[in-house]
C-alpha cells in the first residue's frame, strides 16, 4: 500500500514537473559539386519528309495517318545505318510516367517498322518524356505539337 | 577549371538565393509566438539569434509572431519572466535566451521555451558553437523549439534538392537549406536531368541523367561530388528511391520496351526484378518501415496507384476513382499517401488513407506534380506552372497556411524534402 502511494505521488510529480532538457553542438558540412558533361549528337540523313510522328493524349497507338507517314520512310529505313525513334509526351501527368510512356509511342512505331520489313537491330528506342517539349505553353496547341516520336535516320 | 569555378564560388558568398518562400495564405486563427531578443546576442556584423529562430519559426505560416515593439519586457530567465506579460499580447508561446559570447569560437547559448496557457517551462536547452555557425545554432533552436511545442519533429535543418531549367539545353541540380539559403550547384547538364531522391543519411543523391543519350541512374556523394552510376548494362533506368533502412534503391528499368520496378542492392551491387506485366509499372516510393513499395501502373487501362509488398511480391490496388493517379508516396506514418490525381486533364495534389476509397485534392493549382512531404509529416511542396514557368509551391496539411517559392529566371521542378538531420 505504502509503495502504490509512492508510486502515485511519483508519477503525480513527473507529470506536473515535465519540462524536457536537451544539449547541442553544431555541426555543419560542406559540398562538393561536380562537373558538367557534354552531350554528344551523331550526323543525321537529310530527308524530306516529316520527322514527327503525333499521339493523343495518354496513349500510344497509332493513328492512320502515322501508319502513312511511316510507310513512306520505309525504303530509307531499309537502306540506312541506323534508325534513331525518340519518344515525348505532354507536360500533363507526372514526369517518371511520362517517360515510360514517351518509350511506348518510340516502340509503337519501331514494332510497325518492323512489320514492314525494317530490321530490328537497326533501330533505337529513347524516350524523353516530357523533358524536351517544343511548345512550351499550356494549351492543346502546344500539347499536341509535344505528343510526338522524331524519328531519326543515320 | 575546377580551380576557377572553386575561386567564384569563394568571390560571392553572398549571392543571392534562387529560392525564397513567400507565404501567400495565412491564417488568424493560428498560434502566436514571441521570440524575445536574447541576451548578448548582437555580435557586431550579424543577424541576432531571435530574428533567425522567429524567422523559421514562421517560415510555413505555421506561426503568428508579435514584434520586438509590441513585447512589454525582455525576460531573459525564469527569474525576470512574467506570464501576465504574454497574456495581455495574447501570446501562446515564448522563446527567450541567453548568449555567453566572451569567447567567440565557443559560443554559449542557454534557451527557455514557455507555455503561457499552461503556465510552465516546456522546454530547456542549451547549444554551443562558433560565431560562423549562427544560422545553424538557430535551426537547432527552433526545431527543439517547434518540437516542445507541436510535438512533431522540426525541419529547420532539412534541404531541399530540385531541378532548375534556365533555358532550352541547360539542366542543374541545387540542393539548398529549406529556407531557400545556402543553395548549393551540385551537377550541371546539357541534356535532362531528372528524379532527384535523398540517401537515408543525407550523405548521397541519386538522380537520373541523359548525359549519355539515355536515362540512367546516378549517385553522386555530396560531400566528395563523386559520381557513380547504377549498371544495367546500357539499358535505360530511372526513378530511383532509397530506402529509408539504406539497403536499397527501388529504380524502373525497361527491359525489352517494358518498365518494370527493380531493387538494386546497395550492398552487393545485385538486382533484382519485382514487377513483371507488360504494362507501364514506374514511379516506386518506400513504406518508412522499408517493408513496402507503393507504384503507378496502368495494368488496368489507367495510371493507377498499387501497393506491394516486397518480401512477398503481393500487389495490391490503392486507388479506385479518378482517370489518373500517379506518384505517390507515403507519409510518416505510413498510413497515409500523398498522390498527384487527375480528372478531366486538371491535376492537383490529393491525400488518401491507404483503409479508405476517399482521394482528397488538397491542391488549387491545376498542373500540379512531384509532391514532396516534409519528415514531421507537416508539410508538402510541389512543383506548379503559370504561364511557361515552373515553381514550386507548398501547403501546411491543416490548409491554413499556403506558400510559394517562386524563382527568378528559368523554371524550377521536382523537388526532393531530405530526410532529418540525425
Amino acid at each position: 500500500m505504502k509503495n502504490q502511494y509512492a508510486a502515485l505521488i511519483f508519477a503525480t510529480f513527473f507529470v506536473i514537473s515535465c519540462t524536457t532538457t536537451v544539449s547541442d553542438k553544431v555541426t555543419s558540412s560542406d559540398y562538393a559539386s561536380a562537373e558538367s558533361d557534354v552531350y554528344v549528337s551523331a550526323e543525321k540523313l537529310d530527308i524530306n519528309l516529316s520527322d514527327k510522328i503525333y499521339f493523343n493524349f495518354d496513349k500510344a497507338s497509332l493513328t492512320d495517318s502515322s501508319k502513312e507517314l511511316i510507310s513512306e520512310y520505309i525504303d530509307f529505313a531499309k537502306n540506312a545505318k541506323a534508325i534513331r525513334l525518340e519518344g515525348h509526351c505532354d507536360e500533363r501527368g507526372t514526369r517518371e510516367y511520362n517517360l515510360a510512356l514517351g518509350e511506348k509511342r518510340a516502340i509503337e512505331v519501331k514494332n510497325y517498322l518492323i512489320i514492314k520489313g525494317v530490321s530490328s537491330s537497326k533501330i533505337k528506342v529513347i524516350s524523353y518524356g516530357e523533358e524536351k517539349p517544343i511548345e512550351l505553353g499550356s494549351d492543346e496547341s502546344s500539347w499536341k505539337e509535344n505528343r510526338r516520336v522524331e524519328i531519326s535516320l543515320f | 577549371m575546377r580551380i576557377l569555378f572553386l575561386f567564384f564560388l569563394i568571390l560571392s558568398p553572398l549571392s543571392e538565393s534562387k529560392l525564397k518562400i513567400e507565404i501567400t495564405q495565412g491564417s488568424e486563427t493560428l498560434p502566436k509566438i514571441a521570440i524575445v531578443p536574447f541576451q548578448n546576442e548582437i555580435l557586431s556584423g550579424r543577424e541576432t539569434i531571435s530574428s533567425l529562430v522567429e524567422a523559421n519559426m514562421t517560415l510555413f505560416g505555421e506561426f503568428n509572431s508579435i514584434k520586438k515593439t509590441e513585447m512589454l519586457s525582455y525576460p531573459n530567465s525564469e527569474e525576470n519572466f512574467f506570464y501576465r506579460d504574454w497574456r495581455l499580447l495574447e501570446v501562446d508561446y515564448v522563446v527567450i535566451g541567453r548568449v555567453d559570447n566572451t569567447d567567440l569560437t565557443n559560443l554559449d547559448i542557454n534557451y527557455l521555451v514557455f507555455d503561457i496557457g499552461l503556465k510552465k517551462i516546456i522546454l530547456k536547452g542549451d547549444i554551443s558553437g562558433n560565431l560562423n555557425e549562427l544560422e545553424q545554432i538557430s535551426k537547432i533552436i527552433s526545431n527543439r523549439a517547434y518540437q516542445s511545442i507541436t510535438g512533431l519533429d522540426g525541419v529547420f535543418n532539412t534541404k531541399l534538392a530540385y531541378i532548375l531549367n534556365p533555358n532550352k539545353n541547360s539542366y542543374k541540380i541545387y540542393i539548398s537549406d529549406i529556407d531557400g539559403s545556402n543553395e548549393q550547384l551540385l551537377f550541371k547538364s546539357l541534356s535532362p536531368l531528372m528524379s532527384p531522391s535523398w540517401s537515408a543519411d543525407r550523405k548521397k543523391l541519386a538522380y537520373v541523367s541523359f548525359e549519355k543519350g539515355y536515362p540512367e541512374i546516378y549517385i553522386q556523394d555530396l560531400l566528395t561530388g563523386n559520381r557513380s552510376s547504377i549498371d544495367t548494362l546500357g539499358m535505360s533506368n530511372s526513378a530511383p528511391v532509397w530506402s529509408p533502412d539504406s539497403k536499397y534503391i527501388a529504380f524502373v528499368m525497361s527491359m525489352s520496351g517494358n518498365p518494370d520496378i527493380y531493387l538494386y542492392n546497395l550492398r552487393n551491387k545485385k538486382i533484382s526484378r519485382l514487377t513483371r506485366h507488360y504494362g507501364i509499372d514506374t514511379e516506386p516510393a518506400w513504406s518508412p518501415n522499408s517493408k513496402k513499395l507503393l507504384f503507378t501502373s496502368n495494368r488496368s487501362g489507367s495510371p493507377q496507384i498499387y501497393e506491394l509488398i516486397v518480401s512477398t511480391g503481393r500487389i495490391k490496388r490503392v486507388t479506385l476513382d479518378g482517370d489518373y493517379n500517379a506518384r505517390a508516396r507515403y507519409f510518416p506514418n505510413g498510413k497515409d499517401i500523398v498522390l498527384v490525381h487527375g480528372n478531366d486533364g486538371v491535376f492537383h495534389i490529393a491525400t488518401k488513407n491507404l483503409k479508405s476509397r476517399f482521394i482528397n485534392s488538397i491542391s488549387k493549382t491545376s498542373l500540379d506534380e512531384s509532391p514532396t512531404i516534409s519528415p514531421n509529416g507537416n508539410i508538402i511542396i510541389y512543383a506548379t506552372k503559370k504561364k511557361t514557368q515552373g515553381f514550386l509551391a507548398g501547403l501546411t496539411l491543416n490548409g491554413k497556411s499556403k506558400f510559394t517559392l517562386p524563382v527568378q529566371e528559368g523554371s524550377v521542378r521536382e523537388p526532393a524534402w531530405s530526410p532529418l538531420a540525425n
